[in-house]
């Protein structure tokens, strides 16, 4: 199996790797440093590897590296710009939609992306949005105010 | 264990074709060793799991003939690749063809959407394939294209059994074709599952065709209570002509309890499944007829 | 009353996390690392002969099996003493007990290298026959998992898989039931469920110069960690440090070392290379889940609505290790015996090795499943008996200036708070209680029901005299040459909020703006012992030890200060100062000289005067129960069977809510935890050992955004009680948040159709099955 170079943006900053066909793009960012995206059950049930791939929420753990060629990837850590914190981020901690924060980074980047495409949408669609995002801590209840209170803006 | 699904622990070649005859040219190549990836959704986890290993993986990323989405007067044609969220984001989708937009939107979770595609979702040929019902309602048609040339093939004739359709190793799902809709033409779809985004106990959906107070045509099939998923022609037939009544609703549904096949598994059981196919398809029928027009 | 503590105030570890910059054990990397992968046993009874690694070294892999680690039994918990615990662990086990039981190890350069290496372990086994049921595993002709395990110094036999037993009996029940007016008797069954902690357990471990260890791991007790690793491998326990790490998710898994920590560490020490091991989801599945129960309850009432007396019996079907079995059999007691008088008590209870994934304690420890069972037959009782709900429990509970056995019956302390009564008042109000309706009253299609059940948990297991459970805490605390303040603990958080609780309990004790207090990094080298972030402990145990800490500090603060102030310690104070956000020590109540708490420190380290700082160890005399009422209403589909969540009201008398959005946050988690727990989750076995669901999540769900109810439909009270022997008049709320929620959402079924269900979970597969044979 040969490996291929590929060129990916990753928050902003053109990355050339190597990559084998076989490599999964949670995988290849988390050796680059960006360890948001977590791993949490491989199969695609969990979201706490979410990013954004062209805007699109996807699973990193579905995804294969070498698919991404060209592509831009937006972690959680790509949300928030050194200080400024991203306005769902800082929605979170007011909110307390954190605990053991381990899903929060996936969690984040879904609630981008549903405000990227629905800016005003219901509580009802809120959760519906987010039920590939899995959290055993918080019950759901503060998230889904953090981002209630983005969609007032 | 003998997975480890943190890894994609197996070897395999990888291309993306840009043009259908470049995949099909691979497909050939390998000789049955080769598999197709669109969404990797199912693929990719089925390769962890090791329940498959391809020799390589063509991915149809690049090919934007099968990324199309037309329609004409006749027919809507979805490209195989085209995803789960562009198909439920189109508006004629959503406005005509409730079934397919019901069962699209009770599809797992939007990453999954943004990554499955239709193609994916029937070449999978899980009995709960939740795109399944909608589209053998719709009579739906598939064009097959291998090195050897093009077939259509109807949807009902399409699936074999769990994981097996009639696609040769070396065919593609180019397009589904689903027939056009009228105003006095309803569906609807329904499924049940043990949490919001999951694979399906059960799912139903239902077509009609309604001429006045009669049900002009009735399709109805339903998923996971078969090794494929199914048309109930029978009980399609006794609402055939019919005035549409409550107790022609009932009369339906029982029939289709009668003859569905469902067994116990990890999500559900045989017992269940008989006893709530009855309500889906009473509450799907229900929801067709309004939407055909129709009063009760 | 307060400044900082019961203030809502931002999660200090929050801009990291929401930055995903939070490093867990799992994001440690390491340069020289390796990553190792482990064998699993394909079968769940299996001795193991022979594991042939010539292959996978020939490979480039460093590989362990079970002759390559110390031959050394222990158990992985280490918080009951000595003398009164199990041990059958060994690092890797000379027999597989359970599918999926660890066997072997693989270390190399890549994960893919090693998992290649992997597969090429050849392993010969002698297949045994496998026990799956706790009754059968109790008949004479059935395999036995062990033949000898140790209690305490001593090697014990088992036998019928008989991993220990318990009996408690207080009083005559025999004599109690028989007088009874009313004898009501069933049998409840609890499941296994998974913990889905969502980060799975993992390890760095790396080999130091000096021989020793420094291990990065997911756990509720570095100390615990430390002293078993140093005792397993023979490393003095200087040379072992465990770094304090944050932990994605635990709700209990981690209370014992993880199965896969020691494994690490011999993989680092052999490869003398830093190692780490991050399980698989699949392979976290078949490591831990929670006490399965059989409890079979039979209570005599009399027509005063008086309880006369309980017989409980008791069987958990443990798995393949004893993790803490013998100290839950004596919990169990203790949550039955603390939820209502009984006045005469037989318990008896017994726990069996089964080939099945171990069960450990997941969030309460046996009280969730003991409260299922009691809740529900309370509302049995009361409509056989035609009491009402409230009253009953009005009458009959444990509360003010009763006993109270917290983690056991050694563990005994008198209450001295207590909100119950509070709770069902305002509860029953919130929730239109008296609306509620019978079930034969409820007709159509969806039928409502309201269901309530109380619970509480013991905060930590402190006690006047020695237990047989180890509980105490420390702190050092430091006040450093600006003023702001450093807090040393081992105390873990793990996403409740406690290490924020315990920088507020600092900084209102020493009168400093939070923003002045932090958390130094720790681990086992530079903290004194912690025993365990568990039993609800963190706040009381944990915040307690840190305010003793903070007193002796500021007793030195104005020692120091008098040299300066030239005023006597004892006529000095230390206020907080609004404007300057600043400590400030003053005479008493008399503000024309003073100095900032910055100040003092600046000139003590001018002056030569030294460091203003402190160590304490500090062990709780109590264990106050914290109460939790949850009134909860649902909604069942009654041709689909689905049971809907519509509506819930949770009550917490939690003492002074430290962080009250901490405390909210527990309760509502709670609610999706034992709302998945009553209607959704069991992890069940086929016939050949393995989980239905083998370990992928897909088929194992849990509560996702959807299944909660709406915003509206969740609230929180916090009823007005204080604490005396807690920290602020603090008590714990970890466990007692999830006791009460699967029984009051059974009782809440029970209100809607009718049907008691005495088996968790409530699935709609069950519910239609129920309904159907209600009809015919």
């Amino acid at each position: 199996m040969r490996e291929k170079q590929i060129a990916l943006k990753i928050n902003g900053k053109v990355y050339q790797v190597k990559v084998k066909a076989n490599t999964l793009l949670l995988n290849l960012l988390r050796e680059l440093g960006f360890t948001g995206p977590k791993y949490g059950c491989g199969v695609g049930e969990c979201g706490a590897c979410s990013v954004l791939l062209d805007g699109k929420l996807t699973l990193s753990c579905l995804t294969l590296a070498i698919s991404c060629h060209q592509k831009e990837v937006i972690t959680a850590e790509g949300l928030s710009e050194g200080e400024q914190l991203h306005p769902l981020a800082q929605s979170f901690i007011e909110h307390g939609a954190i605990q053991c924060g381990f899903c929060t980074p996936g969690m984040l980047v879904a609630a981008k992306s549903l405000l990227d495409q629905n800016p005003n949408p219901t509580e009802e669609e809120i959760r519906q949005y987010l039920r590939g995002n899995l959290c055993r801590c918080t019950g759901y209840t503060p998230i889904v105010e953090a981002i209630l209170e983005q969609t007032q803006k | 264990m003998v997975t480890n699904t943190k890894i994609l622990a197996q070897e395999f070649e990888y291309f993306e074709p840009e043009s259908v005859d470049e995949a099909l040219e691979l497909l050939s190549l390998y000789k049955g060793q080769a598999r197709v990836i669109a969404g990797g959704t199912d693929l990719l986890v089925k390769m962890k799991r090791e329940l498959i290993s391809p020799e390589a993986l063509i991915s149809l990323s690049r090919i934007s003939a099968l990324k199309c989405f037309n329609e004409d007067e006749k027919m809507l044609r979805i490209g195989a690749a085209v995803t789960l969220f562009q198909a439920e984001s189109n508006s004629t989708v959503a406005r005509s063809y409730s079934a397919l937009y019901e069962a699209l939107r009770s599809m797992a979770a939007p990453a999954i959407r943004n990554m499955g595609t239709i193609g994916g979702n029937l070449a999978n040929a899980s009995p709960a394939a939740d795109t399944a019902p909608p589209l053998l309602v719709y009579n739906s048609r598939l064009k097959l294209r291998s090195k050897k040339g093009e077939r259509i093939v109807p949807l009902e004739e399409f699936f074999l059994g769990p994981g097996s359709t009639v696609l040769s190793p070396e065919e593609l799902i180019i397009e589904i074709q689903v027939p056009f809709l009228e105003a006095s033409e309803g569906s609807s779809f329904l499924k049940l599952g043990r949490v919001s985004a999951d694979i399906a106990k059960i799912n139903v959906a239902v077509y009609l065709r309604r001429e006045g107070e009669r049900c002009a045509l009735c399709r109805i099939a339903l998923g996971s209570v078969a090794p494929t998923p199914l048309r109930i022609y029978s009980a399609e037939k006794l609402a055939e002509g019919e005035i549409f009544t409550e107790s022609l609703i009932k009369k339906v549904a029982l029939e289709c309890q009668e003859k569905i096949r469902p067994i116990d598994d990890v999500r559900s059981t045989r017992e269940y499944r008989i006893w709530v196919s009855a309500v889906l398809v009473e509450e799907a029928l229900r929801a067709a007829w309004l939407r055909s027009g129709g009063k009760l | 009353m307060f400044n900082v503590v019961s203030r809502k105030t931002p999660r200090m570890d929050g801009v990291i996390r929401v930055k995903g910059l939070e490093k867990y054990s799992s994001d440690i990397l390491l340069p020289n690392m390796l990553y190792a992968v482990l064998l699993r046993s394909p079968y769940p009874h299996a001795e193991i002969l022979q594991i042939d690694t010539k292959e996978a070294e020939a490979l480039g892999a460093v590989c362990l099996t079970p002759d390559d680690v110390p031959d050394v039994f222990y158990n992985e918990r280490g918080v009951s003493i000595p003398a009164k615990t199990y041990r059958d662990r060994r690092v890797l086990p000379k027999k597989a007990r359970h599918y999926g039981e660890a066997i072997a190890a693989v270390a190399a350069e890549s994960e893919e290298l090693a998992w290649e290496a992997l597969k090429t372990l050849k392993v010969e086994y002698r297949v045994l026959s496998p026990v799956l049921d706790p009754l059968k595993a109790m008949e004479p002709d059935s395999a036995q998992l062990y033949e000898k395990v140790f209690f305490g110094d001593e090697e014990v036999p088992v036998k019928n898989n008989v991993a220990c037993e318990r009996e408690i009996i207080v009083g005559d029940t025999d004599q109690a039931l028989a007088s009874s007016d009313f004898v009501i008797e069933e049998e409840y069954e609890l499941p296994r469920v998974y913990h889905f902690q969502l980060e799975t357990k993992s390890a760095v471990c790396n080999p130091e110069e000096d021989g020793g260890l420094t291990i990065w791991c997911t756990t509720q007790s570095i100390h615990n960690v430390r002293i078993l690793i140093g005792s397993i491998f023979g490393l003095p326990l200087s040379k072992v440090n465990v770094k304090r790490i944050p932990v994605g998710g635990s709700f209990g898994s981690s209370i014992q070392m993880n199965s896969i920590i020691p494994i690490c560490a011999a993989l680092a020490l052999k490869a003398k290379r830093p190692v780490k091991l991050v399980s698989s989801r699949e392979e976290d599945m078949y490591d831990h889940c929670k006490y399965p129960s059989r409890i079979r309850l039979k209570v005599g009432v009399n027509k005063d609505m008086s309880i006369q007396g309980v017989e409980a019996e008791v069987l958990v079907d443990i798995g393949a290790h004893q993790i803490q079995a013998y100290p839950l059999l004596g919990s169990m007691a203790g949550w039955l015996v603390s939820l209502y008088k009984w006045k005469n008590i037989k318990y008896r209870s017994r726990a069996i090795y089964t080939n099945k994934v171990p069960a450990c304690a997941m969030q309460g420890y046996g009280n969730p499943q003991m409260n299922f069972a009691v809740e529900s037959h309370v509302d049995l009782i009361c409509e056989k008996c035609g009491f009402d709900p409230i009253e009953f429990r009005l009458k009959n509970h444990v509360g003010i200036g009763d006993e109270f056995w917290g983690q056991g019956p050694t563990v005994r302390s008198i209450i001295k708070s207590c909100g119950l009564e509070e709770s069902l008042k305002v509860g029953s109000e919130l929730i239109n209680w008296k609306e509620r309706g019978l079930p034969s009253s409820k007709s159509g299609r969806y039928r409502r029901g309201v269901g309530l059940a109380r619970g509480f948990h013991t905060s930590g297991a402190g006690a006047p005299g020695p237990a047989e459970v180890i509980d105490y805490s420390g702190a050092t605390i430091k006040v450093n040459e600006d003023g702001s303040v450093d807090i040393l603990t081992a105390v873990m958080d793990l996403g409740g909020g406690t290490w924020d609780a315990i920088a507020k309990i600092v900084a209102e004790a020493l009168s400093l703006p939070l923003k002045k207090v932090n958390l130094s990094p720790a681990d086992t080298r530079t903290t004194v012992y912690d025993v365990c972030t568990h039993a609800s402990r963190g706040v009381f145990a944990g915040g307690g030890a840190a305010l003793k800490a903070a007193q002796e500090v500021k007793r030195k603060i104005l020692e120091v200060s008098s040299f300066f102030l030239g005023e006597h310690p004892e006529n000095l104070e230390l206020v907080y100062d609004q404007e300057k956000e600043e400590a400030v020590v003053q005479p008493i109540g008399a503000p024309f000289k003073r100095m900032t708490l910055g100040e003092v420190a600046k000139n003590a380290m001018i002056t030569g005067l030294g460091s203003i700082a402190t160590t304490v160890s500090f062990r709780q005399k109590t264990c106050p129960p914290s109460f939790v009422t949850n009134f909860v209403e649902v909604e069942v589909d009654t041709f689909t069977g689905k049971v809907r969540l519509l509506r819930a009201v949770c009550i917490a008398d939690c003492g002074t809510p430290i962080n009250p959005d901490g405390v909210k946050g527990q309760l509502i988690g709670s609610l999706a935890r034992y709302g998945g727990y009553a209607l959704l989750e069991e992890a069940e076995y086929d016939a050949q050992g393995k989980l239905k669901c083998d370990g992928f999540i897909t088929d194992n769900k849990i509560f996702t955004a959807e299944e909660m109810p709406f915003l509206k439909d969740v609230f929180v009270y916090f009823t007005r009680t204080y604490e005396p022997t807690g920290p602020l008049g603090a008590k714990g709320i970890g466990e007692a948040a999830g006791n009460s929620v699967a029984s009051a959402i059974a009782n809440a079924v029970y209100n809607a159709i009718g049907v008691r269900f005495t088996r968790l979970p409530i699935t709609p597969e069950r519910v239609l099955e129920a309904l159907r044979e209600k009809e015919a």
